[in-house]
């Protein structure tokens, strides 16, 4: 197999692997950042509302970083590691005003600086933005930026798995779409920038191409998953395609309706409305379509109508213009058709604020894909944005001191073992019959959305876990039907499946393993939080076909539990 | 990782207890058939047909995920986010280029009038397999236009701090919102025919690195832009396919406005200003478009007599000597030109 060697590789081309790439590559190391799409087509792309951001002098008077960590650790239903939240706190004024600086177009006041406006779950108006796309904005400028650098693309490379030895990481085996050419890329550090997992649920805001990647590499490589149950679902994503309609609708006097025409929340939130907070309004959406109150399809209107043609354009542009777009609809004239759907995931692989992971020496996680852990059980709007760059960065700091203070691995990787990582791919090329990916992708899809979604329960996630160990069982039979050598996307689909798999024992695993509700995971038959047996991290490994489960303390600084009201 | 929840608007307060109007949601269904132009280097090229039932809310991305998922796992295309903002999907349906995820199936039936939906790569590039084109080329020219701001060095090392207007803002941003799909470059004439031309896309990034106040490589932009700007034949096929709406040929137009700014101008830069003078001039003489003498002025008399030689041959002539009569009203004209009453 070929060999190409780099001081570090970054996998995943969005907004955190850029940023740890850009760091890396400043120092004058060499870098490598590979990604299965071209850095734009990246999942931060879709980002919409805004980033947090703390910026002294240009902020809300009464504002300081100590409310943005109590409004985030709160967010987060007290899972949050504090001194992690300080760090995002700290450094969020720094990283916009970096954005800034190299290019941002984002919105401004009437003197030219940065403008700002109000998120869930803010004590004080913190989020920078640009329009609606502020993710897109935000990745065009930092790939603009990083392009301009010594540092090497390969867009439209396929990671196939992590290369170690006993002690540490030695490289990544990655193959280039277009010519299935697979090559070893060998380096001293491995940042897991992959991002997302939403392509896991039937139901999801997310693009086509989270498939969970990264955490499915690190834990075939022997490392742990930290909070791996807890998964973000949002009420309101459009019919069908789960595009994501903002809470603003809801704030300028949407209302949610069943089938009957009824405002069916007085039922569920009867002072909140249809402001009731992300997991309620979810729960009883879905209530009310399994209750047979919903629209063929499975789905609630979110009526605008009464609002008036004006008020919608002027208001609620974006919704308005998504649902004609994608959906075909007129918000002016009738409802918009809205589900909830998965949107985020809090779990990721396990590293500590620097960005380091402790299970594998040289690997390094940042962005979605890493759980530092900063959202805890529930992530706040507009730190998501904030933690990619905020943490992106600290990362790439920490490999670059890591680079300056380790020799080069001593021992060689055999080449025998790379290519028993490529025939474990081939298997499925070679195999002349079996299942395609398509059936059981969807097959996985519904098994995770009905039974480790919004409402979970002992019975259902035991069904789950038993589910997804039979299919996971049934993938490594799995076929590939086109022989094609160039780009051959099923080849590259069935891979993204086995990574899902993985992925998916571990999250349904954990989450049954957790008996209490808090934040996204939301359990029937244990419905309070429970501060006294389960305040502490999950720390999940896969051991074969074996979830092994531990825990971890939740670092507190100064903010201590208290009842999660709004 | 989409975020959303603005919680506090300001302004009007909406009756909470109003009545919604209506209070179902249509919907309808409809078997279509998809074909497909396929392509494998070695294979070849063939047409493939599926079939599939689509209702009002399937977009062209879904059904190509539903025939690989449910019919055909080989087919291969490129689709990413699906709320047209990563611009992995574009592709020509129908015949005509635009992204899969911004087009519903039942709608271009009815458009159309067909149930028949065809499939193909986008023009220009280089197929790589069945829909996916190797976008190099389009890269290219995005990289030759060096997109990313150049700051000062007290603006980096925090020395200064950028101010930026909200209306600057809002105008570079309309421009700055190209998502790299390369639809206007596949379906640009330009491009085709001039080596030299940047392409619409090209462009839009260009000038909105060009006219940002805090960019400090403005003369070296020039270079790259104004000799291609004008190269471009406003034929507003950019303009057309452009999912974003970022208007490309509007940014061409702009650039060409920085032709005075230029130190050394291009042969290019200079025949496109006569051009562009001697139509000026004409109208304000005449109030019409003086065809044979904006000719004469921009390509001069050798040029002129040379292609005259040519018209006589093809019996062209007679349009060349046409005697124009001013318009009346020439000094609402006058008017209008120097951008006062209208």
């Amino acid at each position: 197999m070929e060999k190409l060697s780099y001081d570090a590789i970054v996998l995943g081309a969005g907004l955190s692997g850029l940023m740890a790439a850009h760091e890396i590559g400043k120092e004058g190391f060499k870098v490598a950042i590979i990604s299965k799409v071209f850095p734009t087509r990246s999942h931060s792309s879709s980002a919409e509302g805004g980033i947090a951001a703390y910026i002294p002098e240009n902020s809300d008077p009464n504002d300081n970083p100590d409310y943005m960590t109590y409004d985030t650790v709160k967010g987060g239903d007290y899972l949050v590691d504090q001194d992690a939240a300080e760090l995002l706190s700290m450094k969020s004024g720094e990283i916009a005003t970096v954005m800034e600086r190299w290019g941002t177009l984002f919105n401004r006041q009437p003197d030219g600086r940065i403008a700002i406006r109000y998120f869930g779950g803010q004590t004080y108006p913190r989020t920078r933005f640009v329009g609606d796309k502020t993710g897109m904005a935000l990745l065009h400028t930092i790939y603009e930026r990083t392009s301009g650098l010594d540092v090497d693309f390969y867009s439209e490379w396929f990671a196939l798995d992590l290369v170690r030895d006993q002690e540490r990481v030695k490289g990544v085996v990655a193959m280039e779409m277009k010519s299935m050419m697979p090559v070893f890329f060998e380096a001293r550090a491995v940042v897991m920038a992959t991002g997302g997992m939403g392509m896991l649920y039937r139901h999801s805001t997310n693009s086509y191409i989270n498939t969970g990647d990264g955490y499915a590499m690190a834990l075939r490589a022997g490392v742990a998953l930290k909070d791996p149950e807890f998964v973000q679902f949002h009420p309101t994503a459009l019919y069908p395609s789960d595009i994501l309609i903002s809470e603003a609708a809801r704030g300028e006097g949407a209302v949610l309706i069943n089938n009957k025409g009824e405002r069916f929340m007085k039922r569920y939130a009867p002072n909140k409305l249809d402001l009731a907070p992300r997991d309620i309004a979810s729960r009883s959406i879905l209530t009310e379509v399994k209750e047979g109150r919903g629209f063929p399809g499975g789905f609630v209107g979110l009526d605008l109508t009464h609002l008036g043609p004006d008020y919608i354009k002027e208001r609620l542009a974006l919704a308005y213009e998504a649902a004609k777009s994608f959906s075909g609809i007129d918000a002016t004239v009738e409802p918009i058709p809205v589900r909830p759907a998965q949107h985020y995931y809090m779990g990721g692989i396990d590293v500590d604020i620097t960005g380091t992971n402790h299970d594998l020496r040289g690997l390094f996680a940042a962005g979605e894909a890493a759980c530092v852990s900063v959202h805890g059980a529930n992530r706040l709007g507009s730190n998501s944005l904030l933690e990619t760059l905020v943490f992106g960065r600290e990362t790439g700091r920490t490999v670059a001191d890591y680079l300056k203070s380790t020799d080069k691995p001593s021992s060689s990787v055999e080449n025998a073992e790379l290519e028993k990582m490529l025939d474990e791919a081939y298997l499925f090329v070679k195999s002349e019959s079996g299942v395609h990916f398509g059936e059981v992708q969807n097959k996985l899809r519904d098994v995770m959305w009905e039974k480790v979604g919004v409402f979970r329960e002992e019975k259902g996630m035991q069904e789950a876990v038993k589910e997804v160990k039979e299919l996971r069982q049934q993938v490594t039979k799995m076929y590939v039907n086109d022989k094609s050598k160039v780009y051959n996307t099923e080849f590259f689909n069935a891979l993204e499946l086995r990574n899902m798999m993985d992925l998916a024992i571990v999250i349904s695993s954990s989450a049954l393993n957790r008996k209490e509700s808090r934040g996204a995971h939301y359990r029937l038959d244990y419905t309070q939080r429970d501060d006294e047996n389960w305040l502490k991290h999950t720390i999940s490994y896969l051991r074969g076909n074996t979830v092994e489960i531990g825990y971890k303390p939740v670092k507190m600084t100064k903010w201590k539990p208290e009842p999660r009201v709004y | 990782m989409q975020m959303a929840e603005v919680k506090q608007i300001e302004g009007k307060n909406v009756e909470m207890n109003s009545q919604p109007k209506s209070s179902a949601i249509k919907n309808e269904e409809k078997e279509i058939v998809v074909k497909v132009k396929r392509f494998s280097p070695d294979k070849g090229e063939w047409w493939q047909e599926y079939k599939l039932k689509v209702d009002r809310f399937t977009q062209m991305t879904e059904v190509l995920r539903r025939i690989k998922t449910e019919q055909d796992p080989s087919l291969s295309y490129r689709a990413a986010c699906h709320m047209a903002v990563c611009g992995s999907c574009g592709m020509k349906i129908n015949g005509a280029p635009r992204l899969a995820c911004k087009t519903l199936a039942l709608e271009l039936t009815k458009e159309y009038g067909s149930d028949e939906i065809t499939l193909e790569p986008m023009d220009l590039y280089p197929r790589v397999k069945d829909l996916v084109v190797d976008l190099e080329d389009f890269y290219q020219r995005m990289y030759k236009v060096k997109p990313r701001l150049y700051p000062s060095e007290e603006v980096l090392e925090g020395k200064a701090e950028h101010r930026l207007v909200p209306e600057d803002q809002r105008e570079l941003w309309k421009f700055a919102q190209c998502i790299w799909c390369g639809l206007c470059v596949s379906s640009c004439p330009s491009v085709r025919n001039d080596p030299e031309f940047l392409g619409p896309a090209a462009h839009a990034k260009g000038y909105r690195f060009l006219a940002d106040p805090r960019d400090t490589i403005t003369e070296e932009r020039m270079n790259i832009l104004v000799d291609s700007s004008w190269r471009c034949t406003y034929c507003y096929q950019c303009f057309n396919v452009c999912p974003r709406d970022i208007e490309p040929v509007t940014t061409i137009k702009k650039t060409r406005a920085w032709s005075g700014k230029m130190k050394d101008k291009t042969k290019v830069i200079e025949t496109g200003e006569k051009h562009v003078n001697a139509i000026a001039d004409t109208i304000r003489k005449s109030g019409k478009l003086l065809e044979a003498e904006v000719y004469l002025r921009t390509y001069g008399l050798a040029q002129a007599m040379s292609d005259m030689l040519f018209m006589l041959k093809s019996g062209r002539m007679k349009y060349a000597l046409i005697k124009e009569v001013p318009v009346k009203g020439l000094n609402d004209i006058e008017k209008v030109m120097n951008g006062g009453e209208q």
